[in-house]
């Protein structure tokens, strides 16, 4: 009788043991602290197709933070994660510089660090496991194929002469975007001539006076490559309203709604498609594939394909 | 007279029980919202929070001061974040660079000014034209934050510093050391305001200004030393959280007035002053952060923080007029 309950006992308690151990393992807690959801469509649609994204899964549970923009807050709540032992953090840092601290602290607690989007700066590089997100150099490469495949179209890739509008001066986005096209153009199209960069700051109406200045500056323009669509509907509108229009061939790099309407009018003829759903959920995978001990490459980046007029219909309206 | 302590306790009571009452729901929900096996009242949580609580809470500690003097000071944010891009810049230029680990006391002592010369002038101006403070420091919110996008366009301003960032992630008997900063400051402004004539002038200023310049209090003077305080109080704040951190957005800071406002506020401060209390304050900010660790911890998002905090604080009012009402009956009778 006694035997029995002892043995009852063993045999209960190893039972819960192995409960707790199965439960540990089948699941993995992965935290998330975002830039600044709300304040444009696409972080907001990121945020929707992260939890999707992670409802679809069994194996993760996701505890989804938002900073507001406020590093204070950023870092507080990376505080919070390391706190609660999870898993992996996954992190859209509100300043690639300030974060770092923040992110050796996660690696110091064994924490795997995922950042997501927009990289850190180079010297936070140790503390992370992996970059998930889209690769501006090859956005800025693909983006000179599509200007060159266009004017190859027309048949005057033997003497086009094309402007550039780039980001924002200082941001890496903006100078992998324009060191992609520029090396990549002459590899395609080696008798294009990129006759001036000017940077329109990612400003549509800042882009729209470069462009101004451009078209008294040169009477041939046969293309203009713009770092994003914002800133090459801001060219395409100096240009409609200088009646050259229709001899330029406009290409962005990250689609926006803006652009996609300008294509479908014909006005404006490709770009990069850069989607929040496709970043989100890479960014979710690439956590998964470093706690699963997968060799996972330090950036690991998710496909940006490209976008014309004549494959618009395969892409969704951008919601931002 | 006894009446009036015991109601005095009770509003001073009041935020201490709120915090209780919050942690009893965020242990309570976390059991079963938190996806966490990691509880809420854990001993390095609560340490966290005091440390989470120090960028904000060093700012309203000042801004207590400045309510109770019945005026408001909605410039700190951007003194915060122009402060630290002092903080950060001057650690760059090249003279600093020569001397070593010795430019980290310089670049705070440097960081720690502009605040005080910040706040100078918003005090002067207020002293001199006689314009309320709240207009005055709008008008200060705007250009010092000008300031900062003119020191560095859009970009954000860096500078890595490893030893600085041990020193604020240190540890010293358990408390990081943004909570010694946080604490140190509360109590020496707690003895400022209850031990000292210039603590007793800023109640007396704050209840009815005419009688306190015909007692002879000069109250431009006054104004003028509080708001060095708090710019002074708000460059503290960002030498502290700066440290740790070695970059700022030129956004940086936004919204922290109200924030510091708001925990003031839940701390029991009256807005048209001549009341209040530096403890209460610090209660205030606990009260804010655990909201904002509490809802993250079971999983509410952003935006719920925030309606939930707006919600609790009109509640608070509401409640203090309901209170301060019953007090009065009660000496008619």
């Amino acid at each position: 009788m006694k035997i029995s309950t002892k043995f009852a006992l063993v045999c209960s308690t190893a039972m819960l043991g192995t409960a707790a151990f199965g439960e540990a393992h089948s699941s993995y807690t992965i935290g998330i602290t975002q830039n600044n959801v709300g304040v444009d469509s696409y972080q907001t649609t990121y945020e929707q197709a992260f939890i999707a994204a992670a409802e679809e899964n069994d194996a993760v549970e996701v505890v989804v933070l938002d900073a507001g923009g406020d590093v204070a807050r950023q870092i507080a709540q990376m505080e919070d994660l390391i706190q609660q032992e999870v898993d992996a953090i996954i992190i859209w840092p509100t300043n690639g510089e300030a974060v770092i601290p923040a992110v050796r602290k996660a690696s110091q607690a064994d924490i795997p660090v995922i950042v997501t989007n927009s990289n850190i700066a180079e010297q936070g590089f140790d503390f992370v496991a992996s970059f998930s997100g889209p690769d501006n150099i090859t956005q800025g490469a693909r983006s000179a194929e599509i200007m060159c495949d266009r004017f190859k179209a027309q048949g005057i890739e033997g003497e086009a002469q094309i402007v550039q509008i780039s980001g924002q001066p200082g941001y890496t986005t903006a100078i992998e975007r324009a060191k992609g096209f520029e090396d990549r153009l002459p590899e395609v199209c080696p008798d294009v001539t990129l006759v001036e960069t000017q940077p329109g700051d990612w400003n549509r109406e800042k882009s729209q006076q470069v462009m101004e200045a451009f078209l008294v500056k040169y009477d041939d323009i046969d293309g203009v490559y713009a770092g994003d669509d914002n800133m090459g509907v801001g060219a395409l509108n100096a240009a409609k309203a200088a009646g050259r229009a229709g001899d330029i061939t406009f290409v962005g790099a990250t689609n926006f709604a803006v652009g996609y309407e300008a294509m479908a009018a014909g006005e404006y003829w490709g770009s990069i498609y850069q989607s929040p759903v496709d970043d989100a959920e890479a960014a979710l995978q690439t956590a998964i594939d470093v706690l699963d001990g997968k060799d996972v490459p330090f950036l690991n980046y998710f496909d940006t394909p490209k976008i014309t007029q004549d494959n618009m219909d395969e892409f969704t309206k951008p919601v931002f | 007279m006894k009446n009036e302590t015991r109601a005095n306790l009770i509003k001073q009571g009041a935020i201490w029980a709120f915090i209780l009452v919050e942690l009893a729901f965020f242990s309570i929900a976390g059991e079963f919202l938190s996806v966490t096996e990691t509880a809420f009242m854990d001993f390095d949580n609560m340490l966290l929070l005091l440390k989470q609580s120090a960028p904000i809470g060093i700012i309203a500690l000042g801004m207590t001061i400045i309510m109770i003097n019945g005026n408001i000071d909605l410039s700190v944010g951007a003194t915060f974040a122009l402060a630290a891009i002092v903080l950060l810049d001057s650690m760059t230029w090249p003279f600093m660079q020569t001397l070593g680990n010795w430019a980290i006391p310089l670049a705070w002592l440097f960081a720690l000014a502009t605040g005080v010369v910040l706040g100078a002038i918003s005090g002067l101006i207020v002293w001199k034209t006689g314009v309320d403070a709240f207009i005055v420091t709008l008008g200060s919110m705007l250009g010092y934050r000008g300031l900062v996008f003119m020191y560095n366009g859009e970009q954000p301003t860096s500078h890595l510093n490893w030893t600085l960032v041990d020193f604020a992630e240190a540890q010293f008997l358990g408390l990081h050391t943004a909570t010694w900063f946080l604490l140190g400051a509360a109590i020496l402004l707690w003895l400022l305001m209850t031990r000292t004539v210039h603590g007793r002038n800023a109640y007396a200023i704050g209840n009815n200004r005419d009688a306190a310049v015909n007692a002879g209090i000069r109250v431009g003077p006054h104004f003028l030393w509080n708001f060095m305080l708090i710019g002074f109080l708000a460059a503290l704040s960002a030498v502290v959280f700066y440290s740790e951190s070695g970059s700022v957005n030129p956004n940086d800071g936004m919204l922290y007035e109200l924030w510091a406002i708001t925990a003031v506020v839940l701390g029991g401060t009256k807005l048209s002053g001549g009341y209040g209390s530096i403890i209460s304050t610090l209660g205030g900010v606990i009260a804010i952060q655990l909201l904002r660790k509490g809802l993250g911890h079971i999983g509410a998002d952003t935006e719920t923080v925030n309606l939930v905090i707006g919600l609790i604080l009109i509640a608070v009012l509401f409640l203090d007029r309901q209170l301060n009402r019953k007090g009065k009956e009660e000496l008619r009778t």
